[in-house]
């Protein structure tokens, strides 16, 4: 128990880990009682970005590779879905297999690719950048999915059952939202306190000495990007559930890459809480923006709100806000018991 | 009891009367039915890209929007507006959507692009509300069996059909006898499946001239000297730009640059050149330049009202094909709150199916929606700029100005 902690400094022992976790859940589910759909609505793309942030974090908190494409596999993932569905009438249970399981090859593939031939850090985040675009072409000039022109779901029918199509109103999507991120949550939890997690977080924090020490650094990196992939497919699969229409550059994009990694930067990279605070503080701060922008009738004063609103945080987090709340709660807490 | 809830099959007195007071002053006032005293007003919740890359066409879609409201006002309609701006993000359509339902709106107008107005349609269709849309193209919008989508917009192909129409129609004679085209496009959504349909109906419709080369540049072209270039090494008679603004003012900027004079440049389609931002940044360069898209109706009498007041108020700017569809999106609304006599979204959705509008801004016939929301008269003219203003010149009856055809030289130009 003590080595686990000594690895993470920011990590809470599993009791308090779990208490939170178990209260936070507890706190989700009950709060449909209280809100609207629309509250839903944002809540439920919160718990999408905390997913996907969690996913993310695997890949770069745990194991240390930075990715600035992860839309490659957020669009693969989203695609794969929505195609099977519609084309196919392949229920979404089933297609959400295929699309863990492609996007965590292609993660895999692209790993492998990449660090077999010692490219590492930054030069590989721009390996990630470069096969995000090459697959967003792709996709632009694929016939089957629509090219440029988009890919569209079917308008839902009055007899739906949302738990055989995974797709219905606000309160459904802000169920299984959560349950996506909970199980996302418990994924990350074993990992990190695996053996795996260990090697990982060794890898992070030196490669060479790691490898000196005997982990398998080259077999460990590409577990980690090809678990991170499988999982940011199954989100991409999700929002595709969720929003109808899909095009290249809305999820193969660079952009979404740049969402998909907001949370967890904000909220602290490493840590189980942070990809979750993060996106508790990114997509409302982004609807505060809006509102903002709308109250005042001035187009584009939200993006410069949103900016300048994220700086803030960053000035004053750098490290990400959850660590820094760590670290606050820990001051409080007697000298004996800040373990 | 409203109609709507009238199960015998027999008309309601109250709708009855409503109808033959729309029709009496329908029948007598350039502006649209009146009905003064509506009480309550009516939240319309609008999404539109009024940030990010759509913005421009975004804000000038607002424009017309807020016009409408405003003359409707005065008119004793009663419409309350609120605008959400998607970011020019499609997946912000369904939370702008979600948020205006939950402020109260009872109807939803927008979104301008497909993938927005999809996702809007989710939110709409779950909360039972209406969606009027007020420009997407995407023929899925109205395929995917959304019950609660009204689309008074061209379908991409419809577009394109009557673009591809006009430019066979358009008379030979006088140095003007085309013989071979270039097409040029920009290869994002709107480009490729425009171009698509350019293929799929230039044969078929018989249009006469042999199209010699399909050349694509990326939507962030900061400088296409060499697509131009190749373009001119085809010695096209036609040149078929399908373009936004800044990438059609780059290709006249070049060809001027090249002295390459075609017979024509005709956009079968294309936004662009109609655009005051076109016609500024080119000047007399901008003149000849003919474009095929749907437009005011220089015959109706409602649209010289409307563009006489939108100049007053807005007097830098142009009344084109977003102010118009924004414009008209509002009078959907409104038309349909007057004969629901109700801000319930049940009534107003009953009485757009009923939809029936004669006198409105936009080129085409009655807007009427079809069994998918559909309204299928929407027309295209074909315009040309002359004196750096769009003209009509096509179809005849709606005829602003003769056709100048072969296009002035660049050299030549006053």
């Amino acid at each position: 128990m003590t080595d686990r902690c000594v690895l993470d400094e920011t990590a809470p022992t599993d009791w308090r880990t779990l208490t939170a976790a178990v209260a936070f859940v507890a706190l989700m589910v009950a709060l449909p009682a209280v809100v609207n759909p629309f509250h839903m609505t944002v809540l439920s793309l919160i718990f999408l970005f905390a997913y996907c942030g969690q996913a993310w974090n695997i890949m770069m908190g745990f194991a240390g590779q930075l990715s600035l494409g992860h839309a490659l596999y957020f669009g693969v993932g989203s695609y794969i879905v929505a195609v099977l569905a519609q084309r196919y009438g392949i229920s979404p249970w089933i297609g959400a297999v295929p699309a863990f399981v492609v996007c965590a090859l292609l993660g895999a593939a692209l790993a492998a690719v990449g660090f077999r031939f010692a490219v590492r850090g930054v030069y590989f985040a721009l390996l990630t950048i470069a096969f995000a675009e090459l697959v967003r072409i792709l996709f632009e000039h694929w016939e089957l999915i629509g090219k440029t022109g988009g890919f569209f779901l079917k308008a839902l029918g009055a007899d739906n059952n949302p738990l055989l199509s995974l797709r219905g109103g606000p309160l459904f999507t802000y169920y299984a939202s959560l349950a996506l991120l909970v199980i996302s949550w418990v994924v990350a939890w074993r990992l990190l306190h695996s053996r795996t997690g260990y090697f990982w977080r060794a890898v992070r924090e030196d490669e060479d000495a790691a490898r000196a020490l005997g982990v398998p650094a080259f077999r460990m990196k590409v577990l980690a990007v090809s678990i991170s992939a499988g999982m940011t497919g199954v989100g991409g699969a999700w929002f595709g559930l969720i929003n109808g229409s899909l095009f290249p550059e809305t999820v193969l994009g660079m952009r979404m890459s740049i969402d998909l990694i907001l949370a967890p930067i904000i909220g602290g990279l490493g840590s189980l809480f942070g990809p979750i605070l993060g996106a508790f503080i990114t997509v409302p701060l982004n609807e505060l923006a809006k509102d903002l922008a709308q109250k005042y009738s001035l187009s584009g004063l939200n993006l410069l709100i949103y900016g300048l609103l994220l700086t803030l945080v960053v000035i004053a987090a750098p490290e990400g806000v959850w660590p820094k709340l760590v670290k606050a709660a820990k001051r409080l807490l007697p000298k004996g018991r800040r373990s | 009891m409203t109609s709507s809830n009238n199960t015998r099959g027999r008309p309601g007195r109250r709708p009855m009367l409503q109808a033959a007071v729309s029709a009496s002053a329908l029948s007598t006032l350039p502006f649209p039915s009146i009905m003064r005293a509506q009480g309550a007003p009516l939240k319309v919740g609008c999404i539109l890209p009024l940030s990010g890359v759509l913005a421009f066409v975004g804000t000038a879609t607002r424009r017309g929007t807020e016009l409408a409201v405003k003359m409707y006002k005065e008119q004793g309609v009663n419409l309350e507006v609120s605008f959400v701006d998607t970011e020019s993000k499609a997946e912000n359509g369904r939370i702008a959507a979600e948020k205006l339902i939950r402020e109260g709106n009872s109807i939803l107008v927008g979104a301008w692009d497909s993938g927005t107005t999809i996702s809007a349609a989710q939110a709409a269709e779950a909360a039972k509300v209406p969606l009027v849309v007020n420009i997407a193209s995407a023929p899925q919008i109205t395929e995917q069996g959304f019950t609660q989508v009204f689309r008074n917009f061209v379908t991409a192909p419809q577009l394109v059909a009557n673009a591809v129409q006009r430019i066979k129609d358009l008379p030979r004679g006088g140095g003007f006898n085309p013989e071979t085209a270039v097409l040029m496009h920009v290869n994002d959504t709107f480009g490729q499946s425009s171009r698509a349909a350019v293929a799929a109906l230039w044969d078929r419709l018989g249009v006469g001239i042999k199209i010699l080369d399909t050349i694509s540049y990326d939507l962030r072209a900061r400088d296409l000297s060499v697509e131009v270039a190749k373009a001119r090494s085809t010695n096209a008679d036609l040149v078929l730009p399908i373009t936004r603004v800044n990438d059609a003012i780059l290709i006249v900027r070049e060809m001027v640059k090249q002295d390459w004079n075609p017979m024509a440049i005709i956009a079968p389609g294309s936004p662009g050149a109609y655009e005051k931002a076109f016609t500024d940044a080119l000047g007399k360069y901008a003149d000849d330049y003919i474009v095929c898209v749907p437009w005011w109706d220089p015959r109706q009498p409602i649209a010289k009202s409307v563009i006489d007041r939108f100049t007053k108020e807005y007097p830098k700017e142009r009344f084109e094909l977003n102010s118009g569809f924004g414009w008209e999106g509002i009078q959907v609304v409104a038309d349909a709150f007057q004969r629901a006599g109700s801000s319930k979204p049940a009534d107003l959705h009953a009485a757009l199916r009923s939809t029936n509008i004669e006198s409105h801004v936009m080129f085409g016939g009655p807007i009427r929606f079809d069994d998918k929301g559909q309204n299928n008269n929407i027309g295209g003219v074909m315009l040309q700029n002359q004196g750096t203003e769009p003209r009509v010149i096509l179809p005849g009856d709606a005829q602003q100005a003769k056709p100048r055809l072969p296009h002035t030289p660049w050299s030549k130009r006053a």
